[in-house]
């Protein structure tokens, strides 16, 4: 009783998941990313190192 | 009935997965962790089910996906070496029956980690794997939760879906497996896009934690309760009130003490008294053994290489009363001598030590702690992201790693190092690193100039609509 219910609420959400994703177009190719507003890279670095990808 | 029932779900989710073939990555991911195979009683059992549903996903891949866009990074490098290295070892295996049966199933495991990174390639898909892994995993974990909470419990006694103690099945591996993804859940509770966080989310997401916080206590496995120690102080690193955190922690922690089964108390009491239990005896044996082995044989001795230990040791400080209660005399000093052959390791890192000697334990190391660091570099690199696409990369990276935190101290005390769910983590997380260092350089900031000639166009921005999205 207690495995049948923990089976089928699981599994359903699977399901539901599955069904979702293949309605969804950033599945496979999403948008291209925002882009930087300053040079970053160890070369172009601004020397108060603003950045955000400055890591 | 079941059988039915399974063989049509998964014909189910095949029939989906023909429209989106990535979607047979995660049938595949589903299949290996929840095993309906084992659940049913035929059918299932009598087809290699994971070889068609993998070679299912690689076509996919091979055939529908954009192979620009995958990157091969140092980490799966290292698994394919650790795979050739653990084939040799294999060849020259000290038991060699019990080493090819071993063989069998981590190769599939460390195959499917090293292809799985490829597939992941945008961020909806390591969304979807890590909702499978949770959701997979969920299926044990609820089972158990619930039967914690209506019969406590016990070691060895609760029943997991099926009777069968491989896998993810056995107590101390989903003990470790339920915590160590605690962190995932919570992610997607909070940035999740395919449930979107409401209030259904949430209480589903905080009554799976609190499933998994049960496991420990109804299989009884000490090592779970050590990682539940883990993800506690984990915790602290983000917490903002962390006095406030540490005082409700506590008091929680002291507050279920009196609803804790008995035997519960019992076991776990053990943790501090480790010299008078058997069990921590023979590991520590076990684990000095393989120290000694290694040193007339450094580059392992193959899978299940413990199967030749003989081992004597003695039980110290064990408890008078306990004695008496046998009808020994507690000054016999033989009666304190145990004898025990082929005892498995009980640790990861022994296991990694003994079976593939140095070169494997090294490599296996530089694989897991790796993901811990890389998970740091990204935590770092993005934690003051202002940019609104990039607020979940940090948090799922402190998740994937406080994840792996979690599994290499449970790993400390149970032989899982090859365990297949954990590798699938180490996947995600060297997709999110390939996937973000992508999305990166394709963000960086470009002179005017190169914009307008298009000398470094985003791939993305080639084929608008995509052509190969089915």
């Amino acid at each position: 009783m207690i495995d049948n219910f923990s089976i089928a609420l699981t599994h359903g959400l699977l399901l539901i998941a599955a069904w979702r994703l293949i309605h969804r177009d950033d599945l496979d190719l999403e948008d291209p990313p925002e882009q930087d507003k300053e040079p970053s890279g160890f070369l172009n670095r601004p020397s108060n190192s603003g950045s955000q990808h400055d890591a | 009935m079941r059988d039915l029932v399974f063989v049509g779900y998964l014909v189910a989710l095949l029939f989906i997965a023909f429209k989106r073939p990535f979607l047979f990555t995660l049938v595949y991911a589903y299949i290996d962790i929840v095993a309906p195979q084992r659940l049913s009683y035929f059918m299932l059992n009598s087809v290699p089910l994971s070889l068609i549903v993998f070679a299912l996903a690689f076509l996919g891949y091979m055939f529908a996906d954009n192979k620009q866009d995958s990157r091969f990074s140092i980490r799966q490098a290292m698994m394919l070496l650790l795979l050739a290295y653990c084939g040799y070892t294999t060849i020259q295996a000290e038991v060699p029956d019990a080493a090819l049966e071993k063989w069998g199933w981590v190769w599939k495991a460390l195959i499917f980690a090293i292809f799985l990174p490829l597939t992941l390639k945008t961020k909806l898909r390591l969304e979807a794997l890590a909702l499978f892994m949770v959701l997979c995993a969920g299926t044990l974990i609820i089972t158990g939760g619930i039967k914690t909470l209506a019969s406590g419990g016990g070691y060895g006694v609760l029943v997991l879906l099926v009777d069968n103690n491989s896998g993810l099945y056995e107590g101390s591996i989903i003990s470790t497996v339920a915590i160590c993804i605690i962190p995932l859940i919570l992610w997607l509770a909070n940035h999740g896009t395919i449930f979107p966080p409401d209030w259904r989310v949430k209480i589903f997401s905080y009554a799976l934690v609190l499933a998994a916080l049960l496991i420990p206590i109804g299989t009884q496995a000490r090592t779970g309760l050590v990682c539940i120690g883990v993800w506690v102080v984990l915790q602290l690193r983000f917490v903002r009130y962390r006095l406030l955190y540490g005082g409700v922690a506590v008091a929680l922690g002291l507050m279920s003490i009196p609803f804790l089964p008995q035997s519960f108390t019992d076991r776990m009491a053990t943790i501090e008294n480790y010299e008078a239990d058997q069990s921590a005896s023979t590991r520590i044996a076990v684990w000095q053994w393989t120290l000694d082995y290694v040193k007339q044989n450094p580059f392992g001795g193959g899978f299940d290489v413990y199967r030749i230990n003989k081992l004597t040791y003695e039980l110290s400080e064990v408890d008078v009363t306990q004695y008496e209660e046998w009808g020994i005399d507690p000054d016999d000093v033989d009666a304190r001598l145990v004898e025990d052959e082929a005892r498995a390791f009980h640790s990861s890192y022994f296991e990694m030590l003994g079976e593939q000697g140095y070169p494997g334990l090294i490599l296996w190391l530089i694989i897991h702690v790796g993901g811990i660091w890389r998970m740091e570099v990204l935590r770092r690199k993005y934690a003051k992201s202002k940019k609104e696409g990039e607020q979940w990369v940090a948090p799922l990276a402190i998740a994937l790693q406080h994840g792996h935190i979690i599994f290499l101290v449970g790993a400390l005390f149970v032989g899982i190092a090859y365990q297949p769910f954990i590798y699938m983590l180490v996947a995600l997380q060297i997709g999110l690193d390939t996937y973000i260092s992508r999305r990166a350089a394709e963000a960086q900031w470009r002179p005017i100039k190169k914009r307008l000639t298009g000398t470094k166009k985003p791939l993305a921005l080639q084929t608008p609509g995509g052509t190969y999205t089915n």
